[in-house]
């Protein structure tokens, strides 16, 4: 059974163009399944849909057509909030809440002050902060601080799958390594399943066990990374991994 | 006093007039309607006012506060894009904070059921609440566009939407209430309200005035507190699905 399954899943959404209000398709039909404890990047060029694909997996957003499916399960047949928490996204520009970093972690959830403490200490560990942080001002935190502990908070849901939008496009070189080699091991340790979004080609070979290709809202591309990345069949993913492609071209 | 004294002040509108004038404002137009307007509304409050005195029946009563809780509704709800939740949300919390008051009010003894104190206070009430109404209103609109991101990323927590915009609700009715905390710091050394400077003008001693001010004071910051409270809690949910997602462009 697929841990994520999207069954022709269609998005539209209304966007203003001068006084008009016009109705584009940011996702047609999408296709894709991803496995349990495996790594899927999606990769696109900007506008193609990827965030969107993440947010109706959270379900921010509701598809327009078609369905998702959670360990065989409709998620319009789960319980909106538990399903945020099995399903947990982490954004692209990491957002931390008023407070200490304790502040952030303990957000939304309901366990005894004691039980927070070693949990909260165990997942800083798990993306490699040390327990002196959770005293930290969180306004005062690097960039690629609050993306390790919007990281760590997410893990506080104890979440099956990760959605990952982007976590490294704000972050320095050394900073996204230290990201990558986390995520991996977050995948390893804890077993989740994860679903990593980014315009990045060398990323997604190094990270993605799957890679899927998605470019003006379809996906054009899926399979293991190494020969989707090398060995492209579609003449569009071709484009965009020699950089070639240009939007107006679809 | 008389028509003639009423007459005679229309100098300074005159005044008013030609500083307009003078000073190309162009507000002559909107001066001379402006006058007219308030001359016409005054005067016809005025002769429904010495109607419902004299009748003084309790359902004419609330009928005129209802009538005046529903124009405080629409004044503060036009502010919004769809103007009928916004009017609705508006005259509720008005409707309440008002009600709740006047009321208290009563029940407890402060003031007779008479239509001469219970208009005029209901009239105050529901001015400030519509002003604290309006100020929730928007300020609301603002917190869900500003802190989109924020509220968005609580949601993917698997919190509800509720405890999402907890802080933007306080920061709304904080909002909302402060020009009647400001007024309560400045009452009597800055300004000197409408109903003590009315009291005082009608010939009552400075010191009765200021008794019926104290009640107002206090009445208003009750009742602007529950119209603060109600209409961001009322207008914090127009922004979600019952899915917990937040709309907003």
């Amino acid at each position: 059974m697929f841990k994520i399954e999207l069954k022709k899943v269609s998005r539209k959404r209304t966007v203003k163009k001068g006084n008009d209000s016009i109705e584009m398709e940011v996702l047609k039909g999408v296709n894709l399944s991803v496995q349990p404890e495996e790594i899927c990047t999606i990769l696109g060029p900007s506008g193609s849909g990827k965030s969107t694909l993440l947010r109706l997996i959270n379900r921010l957003e509701e598809v327009s057509s078609g369905s998702i499916c959670l360990d065989g399960v409709d998620i319009n047949e789960l319980e909106i909030l538990s399903l945020r928490k099995r399903v947990s996204l982490v954004f692209q520009v990491p957002v931390m809440f008023d407070g200490k970093v304790e502040d952030n972690l303990r957000f939304g959830l309901k366990i005894s002050d004691e039980n927070s403490e070693q949990e909260m200490k165990k997942c800083l560990n798990l993306v490699g902060l040390d327990s002196n942080f959770l005293k930290r001002d969180s306004q005062e935190l690097s960039i690629g601080e609050r993306q390790r502990v919007s990281l760590a908070r997410t893990l506080m849901h104890k979440p099956e799958v990760l959605l990952l939008d982007e976590p490294t496009s704000a972050l320095d070189p050394t900073a996204t390594q230290q990201i990558e080699k986390l995520i991996k091991d977050l995948n390893q340790e804890l077993k989740l399943t994860i679903i990593f979004v980014t315009h990045n080609i060398s990323q997604a070979q190094r990270l993605g066990h799957k890679c899927v290709i998605l470019i003006d809202g379809e996906k054009v591309e899926e399979g293991e990374s190494q020969v989707v990345l090398q060995n492209p069949d579609n003449p569009l993913s071709q484009k965009f991994i020699r950089g070639e492609l240009v939007k107006e071209e679809k | 006093m008389g028509i003639k004294e009423v007459l005679l002040a229309l100098v300074l509108v005159g005044v008013a007039f030609g500083i307009s004038f003078l000073k190309k404002l162009d507000l002559e137009k909107e001066l001379l309607i402006g006058t007219l307007r308030s001359f016409i509304q005054l005067i016809a409050v005025g002769y429904a006012l010495e109607l419902v005195f004299d009748l003084n029946n309790l359902w004419l009563i609330l009928l005129v506060i209802l009538i005046m809780v529903l124009v405080g509704g629409q004044t503060a709800g036009s502010r919004t894009k769809g103007s009928l939740k916004g009017f609705t949300i508006s005259s509720f919390s008005i409707g309440v904070g008002t009600f709740f008051t006047l009321g208290g009010l009563l029940l407890l003894g402060v003031i007779n059921a008479d239509p001469k104190y219970i208009i005029p206070l209901a009239g105050m009430t529901i001015g400030n609440s519509t002003t604290a109404s309006a100020l929730a209103l928007e300020r609301m609109h603002s917190e869900m566009k500003n802190k989109k991101d924020q509220i968005e990323q609580a949601l993917s927590l698997g919190v509800p939407s509720s405890q999402a915009v907890e802080h933007s609700f306080r920061a709304t009715a904080r909002a909302a209430m402060i020009p009647t905390l400001n007024l309560m710091k400045i009452v009597g050394l800055v300004q000197l309200p409408g109903a003590m400077t009315g009291m005082i003008l009608a010939g009552a001693s400075p010191l009765q005035a200021v008794k019926l001010q104290i009640i107002v004071v206090y009445m208003l910051i009750c009742a602007v507190s529950i119209a603060a409270v109600i209409t961001a809690r009322l207008s914090q949910s127009t922004y979600f699905t019952r899915y917990h997602q937040l709309i907003i462009s």
